[in-house]
């Protein structure tokens, strides 16, 4: 056992004229500590190397999850895949990252681009055996976890960004890792990484992608907890009870409400000292403190931000330069959320305040309880363990 | 002399923003910046009358129209 935890994500670009990707990415959990990402690629694009490369990852993914040797999932797919009419025959590459107890990764790697792995900031080679399944050249590699290790893997269409275009010969690997190594140095989520990674490649295809792009990060980290209050508790009397709960956890303590934030700064006898600083542009109202606590926001209209950005991440990833940089109360709760925790516990207050029950205002009862739903919806899709508490 | 505005949800809504920047706005410009502090504060708990502003213990209802009229009135008169 060790306390550390995957990061997963993946972002893709389809072929220029498409509106399916032929890559596809599947990640399965496979108990508390281990789990599946499969990349795979489909012969061709469109309709036709989508369904290939869909059906592969996801025979592959449930397969491996299930305990099932990497020589069963190959004939599997051999045996299961509809052969292709043009060119007669069943094909779709796919990268395995098989991650076992936190503790060692499986590579299992079919002509997709090489995985590239970053530990300790650098590229990092690792060693690989040639296996041979079914007629197919296969490359295995196990490696033993550590803190901040990232596996890179992509399809054909990363490495032949900028052909012709940018890069005579396309976006070499060794520059790639060279780009990536800078980005991983930054913090910044799998998720984020993948849509950096793939963001460039559209450039460098003059935002005419010939070929479908996909990347899939692991980032390698130690578990996080954090904790969030929202809202005073139904009953007034349970406030005592609801603040030792919530002060006594380990991690960071994030209040979301005024109320709220009165109630804490009372419990713990400091001061509650708001600002008047309106971040320049931001919509949210500003922040506040106390000491003690890590972070003091407004509570329904900066939780809604938070949500809009969290659908918006685990979508298309496209506001991430905006939470990632700005310095209002919602950019804040996401870096908090989205970056830095794995383990979100939320103590939601059901208080009902009654000049919010006005239909002219948008911070009603049931608005507020649906936020709480849709973020811990959001943050388990980003691969969180969440646990809600209601007072 | 503390002016404190009110930035609690109801109050932001209400258009606690535009109030603080017009009050800064007729702070600078009236140079009385060193004789009031300007503070936010959450929730005062009289969220119907919002936007709540307190001028040391005394609540007043403001709205981003009477922003300025609030200012003469109750500040500039008073300290100058």
């Amino acid at each position: 056992m060790n306390d550390l935890c995957a990061d997963i994500g993946y972002s893709s670009i389809n072929h220029i004229g498409e509106q399916l990707c032929g890559d596809h990415v599947d990640v399965v959990e496979n108990g508390d500590d281990s789990s599946v990402a499969v990349l795979a690629d489909g012969l061709g694009s469109g309709v036709k190397a989508s369904i290939l490369s869909t059906l592969t990852s996801k025979i592959i993914s449930t397969m491996m999850a299930a305990g099932l040797s990497v020589e069963e999932c190959v004939e599997t797919i051999a045996a299961t895949l509809p052969v292709c009419s043009v060119r007669g025959v069943a094909y779709s590459t796919f990268t395995i990252i098989h991650l076992r107890n936190n503790e060692y990764a499986d590579l299992i790697q079919y002509d997709n681009p090489q995985i590239i792995m970053i530990r300790d900031n650098a590229s990092y080679d690792y060693p690989k055996k040639e296996m041979n399944i079914g007629g197919k050249t296969i490359y295995k590699s196990t490696i033993r976890l550590r803190e901040n290790d990232v596996f890179i893997a992509m399809s054909d269409g990363c490495p032949h960004a900028g052909i012709g275009k940018a890069y005579n010969f396309g976006w070499k690997l060794e520059d790639i890792a060279d780009f990536m190594e800078v980005m991983v140095m930054s913090n910044y989520t799998a998720k984020t990484l993948s849509t950096i990674l793939i963001e460039e490649c559209s450039r460098l295809y003059g935002g005419e992608p010939g070929d479908d792009a996909t990347a899939c990060v692991v980032r390698v980290r130690k578990r996080v907890p954090m904790n969030i209050l929202f809202g005073p508790p139904r009953n007034p009397d349970d406030a005592g009870r609801m603040m030792s709960l919530f002060f006594s956890k380990r991690g960071k303590h994030i209040i979301c409400g005024g109320t709220t934030a009165s109630i804490a700064a009372k419990w713990l006898r400091r001061p509650l000292v708001a600002s008047l600083d309106y971040n320049s542009g931001s919509d949210v109202p500003p922040t506040a403190s106390i000491e003690g606590v890590d972070l003091v926001t407004e509570g329904v209209i900066t939780v809604n931000k938070v949500v809009q950005y969290a659908r918006d991440y685990i979508n298309d990833n496209k506001n991430y330069s905006q939470w990632n940089f700005k310095n209002d109360g919602a950019s804040q709760i996401c870096r908090l959320l989205f970056e830095e925790a794995t383990d979100i516990n939320f103590y939601v207050g059901r208080a009902i305040n009654p000049a919010h029950q006005n239909p002219d205002l948008p911070i009603n009862f049931n608005i507020k309880m649906n936020l709480v739903e849709d973020l811990s919806d959001a943050l388990k899709k980003m691969g969180k363990r969440i646990k809600v508490s209601y007072f | 002399m503390k002016v404190t505005v009110c930035i609690g949800s109801s109050c932001h809504i209400k258009g606690s923003r535009p109030i603080v920047e017009t009050l800064q706005k007729l702070i600078a410009e009236n140079k009385l910046g060193d004789r009031l502090e300007l503070a936010g504060t959450f929730c005062m708990n009289k969220c119907r009358e919002g936007v709540c502003v307190s001028i040391d213990d005394k609540v007043y209802s403001v709205s981003p129209q009477t922003a300025e009229a609030f200012f003469n009135e109750n500040i500039k008169a008073k300290l100058m």
